[in-house]
C-alpha cells in the first residue's frame, strides 16, 4: 500500500458509484443519459439543507458520514489485480466483514436520529435484519476463505486460477447473495430504506448534500459487495487474453447488473419473512457450508 | 507500521477513546449512549490495528457493532425514556464509585508499565502458541461454552421479560393473570 491508494480507492468509488448509477438506469429499461446522473447530483448539492422538526444532530448529521466511511473502507478491502490491492490485510475478508457491519448503526443512527415515528422503525427494521444477515455474510467468508487457508482475499483469488469457487461452493454463492444484497440496502431486503415502506424509511428525512452522501455511499456499496462477490467467488482478476484490471472490472459490474436486476424482479417480503429466510435457511445453511467447506479442502485442495 | 504512523493512530485514537468513553455517562440518551460505547470500543479495535495485532483488531470492530447495536436495542427497550429528553444521571454513588475507579485504572497503568514484556514477536511454531491453543480448546472450552450459553439464556430471558404481556403473555381479560388486569 503506497500513500497514493487511499485516493486511488475514493477515485474507484466515484467513478464505480456513476457506473453502478448506470447499471441502475439500464436494468430499469430506461435510456442510458449520464448527463442525468450528474445533473441529479449537482441539484441535491444545491439544495438548501433543511432539518427535521425535532432530530437528534449528533446522530443524524453522523450517520451518511458512517455510512460513507464503512462502504469505502469494504471498498477498501476489494484486490483489483495482483499489483492494486487497496488495504492488504492477513485477515482483509474480515476487514470486508467488519466495514459493512457499521452499515447497521450508520442506519439506526440515521433513523433514530430524525426523530420521526416511520424513521424510527426503519431504523430498528434494518437492526433486526442485518443481525439475522451478518451471521451468513461473516459464514460463507470463512467458508471461501479454508480451501486458500487465508482470509487474504488476495490468497483467495489466488487459489482459483483452475476453478472459480462459484463452481465448487455454489452452495456458499447461494447464501452469500442474499446477504450482501441486504447489507447494501438493496431491494427485495430494502424495507428500512424504501421510498415504498415507510414512506421512506431511516433516510427519508435527509436533504441536500447529505442525501447526496447517502444516495453516493448506496452505490459505494453495491460496488463493493460486488466486486467482493467477483473477488471471492468468480475468480477476481484471473481470465484469459485480457489484461487483469479488466477481467475484475468486466466480473464486478456482471455482479452489480444481476444484483440491480434480481432487485427489481423479486418481490419486497415483509420484514419477518425475511428474517425467517435469515435464522431458518440462511444461518443453519451457512454453518452446513463451512462444513461442506472443509470436507471440500481436505479432498480436493491438500 | 513505521514507529511515526503508529503514534499518528495511536494517541488520536486513545485520546478519542477516552472522551467518548466519558461521554457515555454524561448523556441521557440511550441511543447515544450505546452509539458512543461502540466508537469508543470501535477506536480500541483500530488501536490493536496500530499495534500491528491484526486479528484482534479486525475481530473487534467487527464484533463490537452487533454487540452494542443489541445493547442499545437491550436499553431503549428496558429504559422508561429512552431518548432521554427528561434529562437522566446515568452515575450512582459518584464519590465511592470514582475513587474505585480511579484506583483500578491506576492500579492496570502501573502494571502494564511495570510488566516485563517481551521484545520480540513469538514465531507461529514455539511451543508456547501450542500450549495456548490446547488450553482454548482443551479445559477452558467448557467455560466459554458456559459463559455463551448463561449470555444467551439471559437474552432470551430479557425479551420475555420486556416484551408486552411479560413472561405470562397476552391473556383473556379477567383471567387474573395478565398484568392488563393489575391495571384495571
Amino acid at each position: 500500500m503506497s500513500a497514493a491508494t487511499p485516493f486511488a480507492i475514493l477515485l474507484v468509488a466515484l467513478a464505480g458509484a456513476g457506473l453502478v448509477a448506470l447499471l441502475e438506469q439500464a436494468v430499469a429499461g430506461a435510456r442510458l443519459a449520464p448527463a442525468a446522473i450528474g445533473a441529479a447530483a449537482a441539484r441535491r448539492l444545491r439544495e438548501p439543507l433543511t432539518l427535521p422538526a425535532s432530530y437528534d444532530g449528533w446522530l443524524y448529521h453522523g450517520a451518511p458520514l458512517l455510512l460513507l466511511l464503512a462502504a469505502v473502507a469494504a471498498l477498501a478491502t476489494v484486490p483489483w489485480t495482483p499489483g492494486f490491492r487497496g488495504i492488504d490485510l492477513d485477515s482483509g475478508a474480515i476487514l470486508f466483514a467488519a466495514a459493512l457491519a457499521y452499515v447497521t448503526p450508520a442506519v439506526f443512527m440515521a433513523g433514530w436520529g430524525s426523530g420521526h415515528p416511520l424513521a424510527v422503525v426503519g431504523g430498528f427494521r434494518f437492526v433486526a435484519l442485518m443481525l439475522g444477515f451478518a451471521m451468513p455474510l461473516a459464514m460463507v467468508i470463512t467458508a471461501v476463505a479454508a480451501p486458500a487457508e487465508s482470509l487474504r482475499p488476495a490468497d483467495i483469488v489466488a487459489i482459483q486460477a483452475g476453478v472459480p469457487m462459484a463452481l465448487v461452493q455454489p452452495y456458499s454463492l447461494a447464501l452469500w447473495l442474499p446477504a450482501v444484497m441486504a447489507v447494501a440496502l438493496m431491494p427485495p431486503f430494502d424495507t428500512a430504506t424504501a421510498s415504498e415502506e415507510l414512506a421512506g424509511g431511516a433516510f427519508a428525512r435527509y436533504t441536500g448534500p447529505e442525501a447526496a452522501i447517502v444516495a453516493l455511499a448506496q452505490r459505494v456499496l453495491v460496488l463493493a459487495v460486488s466486486g467482493m462477490t467477483a473477488a471471492l467467488f468468480l475468480g477476481g482478476w484471473h481470465g484469459p487474453l485480457l489484461p487483469d484490471a479488466l477481467w475484475m472490472v468486466l466480473k464486478t459490474l456482471a455482479v452489480a447488473a444481476l444484483l440491480l436486476w434480481a432487485g427489481r424482479r423479486l418481490p419486497r417480503l415483509e420484514t419477518d419473512r425475511l428474517l425467517i429466510l435469515a435464522w431458518k435457511v440462511a444461518i443453519p445453511g451457512s454453518i452446513a457450508a463451512i462444513v461442506l467447506a472443509a470436507l471440500t479442502t481436505l479432498l480436493f485442495y491438500r | 507500521m513505521s514507529a511515526l504512523g503508529t503514534a499518528l493512530v495511536f494517541w488520536p485514537a486513545a485520546i478519542l477513546m477516552l472522551v467518548w468513553g466519558l461521554y457515555v455517562f454524561r448523556t441521557a440518551s440511550m441511543a447515544r449512549a450505546g452509539l458512543l460505547l461502540l466508537g469508543a470500543l470501535g477506536l480500541e479495535g483500530l488501536l490493536f490495528l496500530a499495534l500491528a495485532s491484526q486479528f484482534l483488531g479486525v475481530l473487534m470492530i467487527l464484533m463490537m457493532s452487533g454487540e452494542m447495536i443489541i445493547m442499545v436495542f437491550f436499553m431503549v427497550m428496558f429504559m422508561s425514556d429512552p431518548g432521554g429528553l427528561m434529562g437522566m444521571d446515568m452515575t450512582h454513588d459518584k464519590r465511592r464509585s470514582a475513587a474505585l475507579a480511579a484506583a483500578i485504572g491506576i492500579g492496570l497503568a502501573v502494571l502494564a508499565v511495570a510488566t516485563d514484556w517481551p521484545g520480540a514477536v513469538v514465531s507461529p511454531d514455539a511451543p508456547d502458541v501450542q500450549a495456548i491453543g490446547y488450553e482454548v480448546m482443551g479445559r477452558s472450552m467448557f467455560s466459554f461454552l458456559f459463559a455463551g450459553v448463561t449470555i444467551l439464556f439471559a437474552m432470551v430471558g430479557g425479551v420475555l421479560l420486556a416484551k408486552e404481556g411479560g413472561r405470562l403473555g397476552l391473556a383473556e381479560p379477567g383471567d387474573g393473570t395478565s398484568r392488563r388486569d393489575e391495571r384495571t
